[in-house]
């Protein structure tokens, strides 16, 4: 038999090499060689002498111990669960363990019930602390398997892009099927788990009225009595680790299931684009933008549509023949040639040569017939003419001819100066 | 009712231009989307009353949502489709978590080069026929779009994929146009 105490001192000694080599080689074996080159490692100044006598002495001590027929070594499986308490490097348990110790936690409630019976006070003892010892293991089960789950969670979500997608979630899916699923069908309300509970703290109820019933040992009365706010305390403390760890997996779970199925999805709809074609495979499903050119121009399904639809009822405008009797009569123009009009200007204005006489006034007496635009028309014809001696007036004056008013400064019969028009 | 009070929509302009060019507005254009959020109701309404379809995902990002593309458009759409679906099933078959690596991987040169080559008689349908084709044709206008952010060495993708992967989840046999129609 070692000293523990001997023990814990070498432990923290070489607490460091016993870590390393529990990461380094997790539950798997390893050679003497690789002991020495942990310690190497940790203690670098060490003789090779001081190491060969610091493996001695954890071999000695049984914290790592030689493998069966095999030169190997592994660590004390107490040490290693030690160690993976301290670190919380837990690995998930199983729900079956759990499981058994709720059926034997089962078996020592009928015991006590029955040690209580024949008032066997030392057996009521006995089976009560066994029941704590057990309620305590399954408690430590649910703290643990809540860590071992965080664990997995943790690696799941690390950004490892090395890790394979299977690889990844296999714990994830693991532990939901191996413990999750299972735990929440034990601890359901209906479940065989939540019967069992109430049957022992119904027993243990019992037991706690007779004692006080009878008034005897009033010591066992508070130990049934913390037996009791123990079982109940696991209870709650399961139904809670299991809901957090339940939390923790879940979105794990979905975010699985819907890579899974967009992956599958992908390679689906990639496989039937290869088939069908692109432009028929994804045009009715894909993802619209609104463009500012669409807006504006006639790309637009529904103005192409629109363009249609007004194309079938265009017609064109047809073109009216005239009719016959459409055709208004031709009608000669009034305007006597302009030559006779000249003529007879001259003619008129040869002696009266004293007195300006206004253009348009010799115009009106002359044709009374004419309408006014072919007066004017007459008009500026005269005027214009270099044969003719005219001259403009210097005042504005309205006159009217052929029922029209017209305010100019007019042409008046004279030696001509100016032959600038200035009409309205 | 709402009451849209215009001097409190102080980036009405900028979001306006954005998204009537088909940009998707996500949580990386922090101004405008801190804005969009604020006002939501304001925007909503306001758009709506000029014939615009703003929509909210939640999952990040404001869009104008359109029934029709023009041809040039819904070609672009279909290259960006067919981009991101052999993206994923590209992260998945290299043993990626597609979803993941969608969106927290750079797609560099190199990456759309393998692309191509590997998936040549996709894109050749859309004639595509390079690395740089691809960034061309259909990176730099996810940029335009809102779908993509350009970093250093390559394009980062953004949360408006979803639309993508939405629509990815709709295709069955039933969405195939056979040549009659």
């Amino acid at each position: 038999m070692i000293p523990a105490k001997k023990l814990l001192n070498t432990l923290t000694e070489h607490w460091g090499v016993l870590e390393l080599l529990f990461k380094r080689f997790k539950m798997a074996d390893f050679s003497l060689k690789d002991v020495q080159n942990a310690i190497k490692q940790k203690q670098p100044s060490w003789s090779n002498e001081r190491i060969y006598k610091e493996t001695n002495r954890l071999l000695n001590q049984d914290i790592i111990i030689p493998l069966a027929k095999s030169s190997q070594l592994e660590i004390n499986r107490a040490i290693a669960d030690f160690a993976t308490f301290l670190l919380q490097e837990e690995h998930l348990g199983l729900a079956q363990e759990i499981s058994v110790l709720v059926d034997d936690l089962a078996r020592l409630g009928n015991r006590l019930a029955k040690a209580g019976e024949i008032e066997d006070y030392d057996e009521l003892r006995r089976f009560s602390r066994i029941m704590d010892d057990r309620v305590r293991k399954i408690m430590k089960l649910f703290a643990h398997n809540e860590n071992a789950i965080l664990n997995i969670v943790e690696q799941a979500k690390a950004d490892n892009a090395v890790q394979s997608l299977q690889k990844r979630y296999q714990a994830v899916i693991e532990a939901f099927d191996e413990y999750i699923e299972p735990m929440l069908e034990m601890v359901d309300i209906r479940g065989d788990f939540h019967a069992c509970f109430n049957t022992i703290e119904a027993q243990i109820s019992a037991q706690i009225e007779q004692i006080d019933r009878l008034g005897k040992s009033y010591q066992d009365k508070r130990m049934l009595e913390q037996l009791r706010t123990r079982i109940l305390e696991m209870h709650l403390v399961g139904r809670e680790s299991l809901r957090k760890s339940a939390d923790m997996l879940m979105p794990l779970r979905e975010e699985l299931r819907r890579n899974n199925l967009i992956t599958r999805q992908a390679a689906k709809v990639l496989g039937l684009v290869r088939k069908n074609g692109v432009d028929n495979m994804l045009s009715a499903v894909q993802p619209n933008f609104v463009s500012d050119a669409q807006r504006f121009s006639l790309g637009q399904q529904r103005h192409i549509v629109a363009y249609m639809a007004g194309l079938v009822d265009f017609e064109h405008d047809e073109y009216q023949l005239p009719e016959h009797d459409d055709v208004p009569a031709y009608q000669s123009p009034h305007i006597p040639d302009y030559n006779d009009v000249k003529t007879q200007f001259k003619k008129r204005f040869k002696k009266a040569s004293k007195k300006a006489q206004p253009l348009l006034n010799f115009l009106d007496e002359s044709y009374p017939d004419l309408e006014a635009d072919e007066m004017l028309f007459l008009y500026q014809k005269l005027i214009s003419d270099g044969d003719l001696e005219i001259s403009q007036s210097q005042e504005k004056v309205k006159i009217k001819i052929a029922q029209q008013h017209f305010s100019l400064y007019p042409f008046n019969s004279s030696i001509a100066d100016d032959k600038k028009a200035t009409e309205q | 009712m709402t009451d849209i009070n215009l001097d409190d929509l102080t980036h009405l302009q900028a979001i306006n231009k954005k998204l009537t060019s088909g940009y998707h507005i996500s949580e990386q254009d922090t101004l405008m989307w801190q804005e969009l959020d604020q006002h939501i109701d304001a925007y909503r309404a306001l758009f709506n009353a000029l014939g615009h379809d703003l929509q909210h995902d939640s999952r990040g990002f404001y869009y104008f949502g359109s029934d029709e593309s023009t041809p040039n458009m819904g070609k672009i759409s279909r290259a960006i489709a067919l981009t991101i679906y052999i993206l994923i099933e590209h992260y998945a078959n290299t043993g990626k978590d597609p979803m993941r690596a969608l969106f927290d991987e750079v797609n560099d040169l190199e990456l759309m080069q393998t692309l191509v080559q590997i998936n040549k008689h996709l894109f050749d349908q859309l004639e595509i026929f390079s690395g740089s084709d691809l960034r061309k044709d259909v990176y730099l206008r996810m940029v335009r779009l809102g779908l993509a952010r350009e970093v250093e060495n390559g394009f980062m993708l953004q949360a408006p994929i979803y639309r993508y992967i939405d629509a990815l989840m709709e295709v069955n046999e039933e969405t195939y146009l056979g040549e009659d129609e």
